[in-house]
C-alpha cells in the first residue's frame, strides 16, 4: 500500500471478565483498521480473549532510566516485604493464643 | 421441521442448496489457503489462512447438516467424489491467480454469502438456521476485513487498483452463480426468498460501494451451468491436491 508506512502495534488483551488487561505481544500493520484485525487474528481468533486493546507503539510512553528505576541505595524500606511477614508471625502468635490455629494451606 | 416432514421434491432441493453452499466454502478454503506462507505480509498471511480454516468449518457444519438429512459420512461426502460432482459456484471454479483476484473473489463470494444467511436465517428447516445463526457471526469478520482489503486495493495506486479492476472483470459472471437456482424452497418455508431476489439485494446492498471506489458492475444475468457438471482444469487440479492424502489410502483410519 503505496505512501502506508508499516506500524508496530502493541496489544494487550483480557482473558476473562473482570480480569486485568495484559500485554500479549506485537504486530506490524499499515493502519489502526487492519491492526484491528490482525490483533484480532493474533490474540483472539480462538476464543482466549474477551477485550483487545491495540496501541501504536509510538503512544507509549517509555521510561527506562537506570536513575529513576534503579536508585543505587537500599531500597528494601520501601517493600512491604518485611511489614508483611512481621504481620505474618504476630498473626500466627495471636491465633496460637487464641487456639485457633490454621495449617496453612 | 425436522427431515421427516420434508416431501421428497422439497428434501432433493434442501439437500442440493446444502450440497452446493458445503462446496463452495470448501472450495474457497482450499483456493485460500493456497496464500499461507506467500501472502503479501505475515500478519496477513496468518489472517487468511484463519478466514479459509473458518470456511473449511463452515464445509463441515453443511456436509454434516447434509449427512444427518440424506445419510452417508461427511469426510466421504467432502473428499470422496469425482470432481464433476462437485457443486460449488463457477467462482470457485478459478485459481487462486494473484492477491487482488483472490481479494476480488472473496470479496464476492462472502458479499453473496452474506444475502444467502440472510435469507436462511429464520430458515423453517431448524437445524440449518441453527448452523446458519454460527456461520453469520463468523463472516461478520470475513466481511470487514475484505471491505478493507477492496477499499485499499482499489485506492492503493495505480497496479493494485488495476489488477483488482481486472479480476472483478474477469469474476463478476462466475460470481452471480453463487445465486442462482431452486426456488422451491421458498414455499416450504426454508428459505426466505427466491434466490434471484437475494442476488438482487446483494447487488444492490453493493452499489453504493462499487460506485464509490469506481469498480466494474456486474453484468446482468449469471452465464449457464453455474454448478457443474463442466469443471475447469484448475479446480481439477485443486481436487488432485485435496483428496491426494485420501486417494493414497481411502481405507486409512486417522
Amino acid at each position: 500500500m503505496p505512501g502506508q508506512p508499516m506500524q508496530v502495534y502493541e496489544v494487550f488483551r483480557r482473558e476473562r471478565e473482570g480480569g486485568p488487561m495484559q500485554h500479549a505481544g506485537n504486530l506490524l500493520a499499515p493502519d489502526p483498521e487492519l491492526a484491528t484485525h490482525y490483533a484480532r487474528e493474533f490474540y483472539g481468533r480462538r476464543q482466549e480473549s474477551v477485550r483487545l486493546w491495540i496501541v501504536p507503539r509510538a503512544a507509549i510512553v517509555d521510561l527506562d532510566d537506570p536513575d529513576l528505576l534503579q536508585p543505587p541505595f537500599d531500597r528494601s524500606f520501601k517493600k512491604p516485604v518485611g511489614y508483611s511477614t512481621e504481620i505474618k508471625a504476630k498473626l500466627a502468635q495471636a491465633r496460637s493464643r487464641a487456639g485457633t490455629e490454621q495449617v496453612e494451606p | 421441521m425436522s427431515a421427516q416432514a420434508l416431501d421428497a421434491p422439497v428434501r432433493a432441493a434442501l439437500a442440493g442448496l446444502l450440497l452446493a453452499m458445503a462446496d463452495d466454502e470448501f472450495v474457497l478454503g482450499f483456493w485460500d489457503s493456497e496464500w499461507t506462507g506467500i501472502a503479501p505480509l505475515l500478519e496477513e498471511d496468518v489472517a487468511f489462512a484463519s478466514l479459509a480454516q473458518d470456511e473449511i468449518g463452515h464445509a463441515q457444519a453443511l456436509y454434516q447438516l447434509l449427512a444427518d438429512l440424506e445419510g452417508g459420512d461427511p469426510d466421504e461426502l467432502a473428499f470422496g467424489r469425482r470432481p464433476e460432482e462437485y457443486r460449488h459456484a463457477r467462482l470457485l471454479d478459478h485459481p487462486r491467480t494473484d492477491w487482488a483476484f483472490s481479494v476480488a473473489r472473496r470479496f464476492l463470494y462472502d458479499t453473496a454469502d452474506a444475502a444467502r444467511l440472510d435469507a436462511l436465517a429464520a430458515s423453517a428447516y431448524e437445524p440449518l438456521a441453527g448452523v446458519v445463526a454460527k456461520m453469520r457471526r463468523e463472516e461478520t469478520y470475513h466481511l470487514l476485513h475484505m471491505h478493507a482489503w477492496v477499499e485499499r486495493l482499489a485506492t492503493g495506486g495505480q497496479e493494485p487498483r488495476a489488477r483488482l479492476v481486472a479480476a472483478m472483470e474477469r469474476l463478476w459472471p462466475d460470481a452471480l452463480c453463487v445465486l442462482a437456482g431452486v426456488d422451491l424452497l421458498v414455499e416450504a418455508g426454508v428459505l426466505a426468498e427466491p434466490l434471484a431476489a437475494v442476488r438482487r439485494r446483494w447487488l444492490a446492498g453493493l452499489a453504493p460501494e462499487l460506485e464509490r471506489l469506481g469498480l466494474p458492475s456486474p453484468p446482468a444475468t449469471p452465464p449457464a451451468g453455474c454448478r457443474g457438471p463442466d469443471r475447469s482444469d484448475d479446480f481439477r487440479w485443486l481436487w488432485e491436491q485435496f483428496t491426494m492424502v485420501r486417494r493414497s489410502d481411502p481405507e486409512a483410519v486417522w
